[in-house]
């Protein structure tokens, strides 16, 4: 073989390996000549601008832009070529794209230049950012979705919380007027006895209204259905820790066994909210913050752990942990955690925190375990 | 253990108003009651057979379903009445499934306690 067909051997080699590399570069790479005019449009771009390449090869890239600002490309380039000065070249920019079927879209684009012994070009790499604008906006949704949903759920709740700790007062008043009405002898007056009996009645009174406002968190309106365990915890863990700033370590444990849940999925979804919220917060961004969720099956029941890296809870907090209107924090509500005791229950299980440990706080619930809903019935 | 102690209906509330009212209307009514803070220090009492338990659920440290699964566990048959704010389906099976004798809401309806009481032989 000479020199000659070696080099031409090397050189179509580099060009097949630089051909494929462009060819799955997940950015579209579009290069353009002095004039504005398309010399290359690589798989990626076709895709994000909905053209094969030969429709616009040979084009002026304005077609690929919004029309205002496709009008007014060429005498960018003309004032670049002419004053070197850079306005987006090597800086970057988000700007629209405009698809074959007019719509526009949002994308990234980067330009390098190549001037190279007469060879003058300008390439732009292209990365589309619908996708990443959908995904943050459906974590939007839902994050909305959530917040509204639990607002409502809260104040039923709150309602409910309300009523458990009226209830106490109400509770002794009824014993000692119980107790009372035994010890009045026939010789009392009679104005004593019956402001006596209209003490008792009130106190029934208002244990009816109590009884009345348990009403408001209707089991009806909180419909059950099997739902994937791993999904939810997934998504809500994102959620939770969007906005938050804190790098935390996280790791999901689902065994396959405990992949569904019989829930009503946004009550769920609360009580993993609160909880994942809790635990990021009492880590405080620590270095080595670690967040694990583990699942294990016990019998019919799916038992769920939140285990964090934080101080842990001394005995003293665990003992009121999810008494209503209780709270650590200093705007805090205490109502979260009552409220999610609530649901826990509503769900047969019990809400508890593990006594005090050196590894940090371990809450767990279970949930009746469900079953695939896409499982053929056996 | 001596006959006295066989008559006590112990009683169990962390909620100090709630429990004193509560052993105050038994007492009136002519039983004697031992109360407990807490499931922790009825279990640490020398009491080992009172007449009856009535017991609170929703406690700090060990709930009554708690307690009332703990002595069944060491074969103590002491029979039990569960006092909730909140009685649900789920309650109510497990106070079931232990065995419990029943579970009443809060405020407590006096006859139905009376009548429970009255239900348990004195050991």
């Amino acid at each position: 073989m000479t020199e000659e067909d070696r080099l031409r051997q090397a050189l179509s080699l580099r060009e097949a390996l630089l051909q494929s590399m462009l060819d799955i570069v997940p950015d579209g790479l579009v290069t353009i000549d002095t004039e504005g005019i398309i010399q290359s449009f690589n798989p990626s771009a076709q895709r994000a601008f909905g053209y094969i390449a030969a429709e616009v090869v040979g084009q002026n890239v304005s077609i690929l832009m919004p029309r205002q600002h496709g009008e007014v490309h060429d005498g960018y380039l003309e004032r670049y070529l002419r004053t070197g000065e850079r306005r987006i070249i090597g800086i970057g920019r988000i700007v629209l794209g405009q698809r074959k079927d007019g719509s526009t879209f949002p994308m990234e684009l980067q330009i390098g230049e190549v001037d190279i012994e007469g060879a003058h070009f300008f390439v732009g790499f292209v990365r589309d950012l619908t996708a990443r604008r959908e995904h943050e906006r459906r974590m939007a949704e839902l994050q909305a979705e959530v917040i509204h949903l639990s607002r409502l759920s809260d104040l039923g709740h709150m309602a409910s919380a309300i009523a458990h700790e009226v209830n106490q007062p109400l509770a002794a008043i009824g014993n000692y007027m119980g107790g009372i009405r035994r010890l009045l002898t026939d010789d009392i007056s009679p104005v004593l006895r019956q402001a006596i009996e209209r003490v008792g009645a009130q106190a029934e009174r208002a244990r009816d209204i109590v009884n009345s406002m348990r009403g408001l968190v209707k089991k009806g309106d909180r419909p059950r259905e099997s739902v994937n365990l791993e999904t939810l915890i997934r998504e809500t863990t994102a959620l939770a820790l969007v906005g938050t700033n804190r790098t935390v370590g996280l790791d999901l444990a689902v065994q396959p066994a405990t992949l569904y849940g019989y829930v009503n999925k946004v009550q769920i979804q609360q009580v993993l909210l609160n909880l994942v919220r809790n635990a990021v917060e009492a880590m405080n961004g620590a270095p080595g913050s670690h967040l694990t969720i583990a699942t294990e099956r016990q019998g019919n029941r799916i038992a769920i752990a939140v285990s964090d890296t934080g101080p842990g809870l001394p005995e003293s907090v665990r003992a009121r942990l999810f008494q209503p209107f209780t709270t650590t924090k200093p705007d805090g509500l205490g109502v979260g955690l009552s409220i999610c005791r609530t649901i826990v229950e509503s769900h047969g299980g019990e809400l508890s925190a593990d006594p005090p440990s050196a590894c940090g706080a371990v809450f767990r619930f279970s949930v009746p375990a469900g079953n695939d809903p896409e499982a053929p019935l056996s | 253990m001596s006959e006295a102690h066989s008559h006590v209906v112990a009683i169990v509330d962390d909620d100090a108003a709630v429990l004193e009212s509560f052993q105050f209307l038994l007492e009136v009514a002519g039983f004697p009651v031992a109360a407990y803070a807490s499931a922790h220090a009825f279990l640490a009492s020398p009491f080992t057979r009172p007449r009856c338990l009535i017991v609170d659920q929703n406690m700090p440290t060990m709930t009554g379903l708690e307690l009332a699964a703990q002595l069944r566990a060491a074969g103590v048959d002491v029979p039990v009445m569960l006092v909730t704010s909140a009685p649900t389906p789920g309650i109510e099976a497990r106070a079931r499934a232990i065995g419990v004798r029943g579970v009443l809401a809060k405020p407590l309806p006096e006859d139905e306690v009376f009548a429970f009481i009255r239900s348990c032989e004195p050991g």
